[in-house]
């Protein structure tokens, strides 16, 4: 049993929970449904009233890592509840923040670890499909890398391979089973590496929301679009990921018919279009570094041909 | 393409050296690119240019090319000039 499941809270433990001086940062999409089940007052980020002792954050991952950076750099007393408005990122549990600007700004620290995370279904039940789709892509992308990275331990490979061989079966789509799963493969990530499906989330992420507002880019977007391109490339480059697929026991063929389904050609072209121009940062991102298999300058070409065969290959 | 030209390929990737900065001679001391990451990255290229997985034991003690080239040597990956 891992130390994040002492942390974890449903809605009712927090409800009768006596925090301390609660106060709650919301994004506004559940701000709503958080007023009718919780008592505390409602304030912004950037007005945190000197007696606050405890701040429950409400939201999506960027909302939750700001709070965890705050916490850490301007309010180390501060004791943090975090509750996911949609399973994916997996800040909740997670040593890592990742700060969007220019560029992303990635942190990592055991400080930055919120000290309770409630896990609140209902929260997610009225977010898009294409929402829920791109969240099933973020925890499925955190789990293939997790187990794939060359950090990763036996131990971790086994529950990795346990995971996806169990989140294969969920459907994509609302499932509370979600929640777990996230934060679960969250934390394997942050024990290991992520690769090559991160380094192009992360430098295409800022590129493409100041150049295509429409697209609604986010990481979880950019992990569903590349997670069967990027799987495709591993196995082509070399046998390892089958290699270490049969020594634990983690079911290929149903995480390739799961990154099938999540896969989208129009965003991947689209997103692709924007890596072309960018592809020196991305081979050179430090997630990609610590891909399963060496991504080298001409590596691009396997995402040119992929993109051009319009379905996968 | 011998196994020393694979290896000194695969070393101007991850490190983004130039032909005229490598050498069968440089260690890790000597190249600034030559960080954790890079070691990871060297394992992940010698897995796939040569098929045999480095230990993290053999992976963190690389201090240099002529590292790579012994451990490799044991495990009868031969590095003789063509």
């Amino acid at each position: 049993m891992h130390e994040q499941w002492e942390r974890r809270w449903d809605l009712d433990q927090l409800k009768s929970s006596k925090l301390d001086a609660p106060y709650i940062i919301a994004s506004n999409s559940v701000r709503s449904i958080v007023s009718k089940q919780l008592p505390w007052a409602f304030i912004d980020l950037g007005a945190i009233p000197l007696g606050a002792k405890t701040l429950v954050v409400v939201g999506g991952g960027n909302l939750i890592d700001r709070v965890k950076v705050l916490r850490k750099n301007d309010w180390p007393a501060l004791k943090v509840v975090a509750i996911p408005s949609i399973w994916g990122s997996g800040a909740e549990v997670s040593p890592v923040a990742v700060m969007n600007g220019h560029i992303k700004d990635i942190q990592f620290s055991e400080d930055l670890i919120p000290d309770r995370y409630v896990i609140w279904p209902e929260l997610a039940r009225g977010a898009s499909f294409d929402l829920l789709r791109f969240a099933c892509g973020d925890v499925y992308a955190h789990a293939l890398e997790a187990f794939t990275s060359p950090l990763a331990t036996p131990q971790i490979r086994r529950e990795a391979a346990t995971l996806m061989n169990e989140i294969a079966e969920y459907p994509i789509g609302f499932d509370d089973r979600w929640f777990d799963a996230s934060a679960a493969a969250c934390l394997l990530q942050a024990r290991s590496s992520v690769g090559l499906i991160h380094g192009f989330a992360h430098v295409l992420e800022p590129k493409l929301r100041a150049s295509d507002l429409a697209g609604k880019w986010g990481h979880a977007k950019l992990c569903s679009a590349f997670l069967l391109p990027v799987l495709r490339f591993d196995l082509s480059a070399s046998s390892r990921v089958k290699n270490l697929a049969a020594e634990f026991g983690l079911d290929l063929e149903k995480v390739l018919a799961t990154a099938h389904a999540l896969f989208m050609p129009d965003a991947y072209s689209a997103a692709m279009a924007e890596a072309e121009r960018n592809w020196e940062g991305i081979a050179r991102d430090r997630c990609s570094r610590t891909n399963c298999v060496l991504v080298r300058r001409d590596s691009i070409d396997f995402f040119r041909r992929f993109r051009a065969s319009g379905v996968p290959i | 393409m011998s196994n020393r030209e694979k290896l000194r390929d695969l070393l101007l990737e991850v490190l983004l050296l130039t032909d005229e900065e490598f050498s069968y001679d440089l260690n890790r001391a000597q190249v600034e690119t030559w960080d954790s990451l890079a070691v990871v990255a060297i394992a992940a290229g010698v897995d796939e240019t040569f098929g045999y997985h480095l230990t993290p034991d053999q992976a963190v003690g690389i201090t240099g090319v002529k590292d790579i080239i012994t451990v490799l040597e044991r495990e009868g990956i031969s590095f003789a000039d063509a």
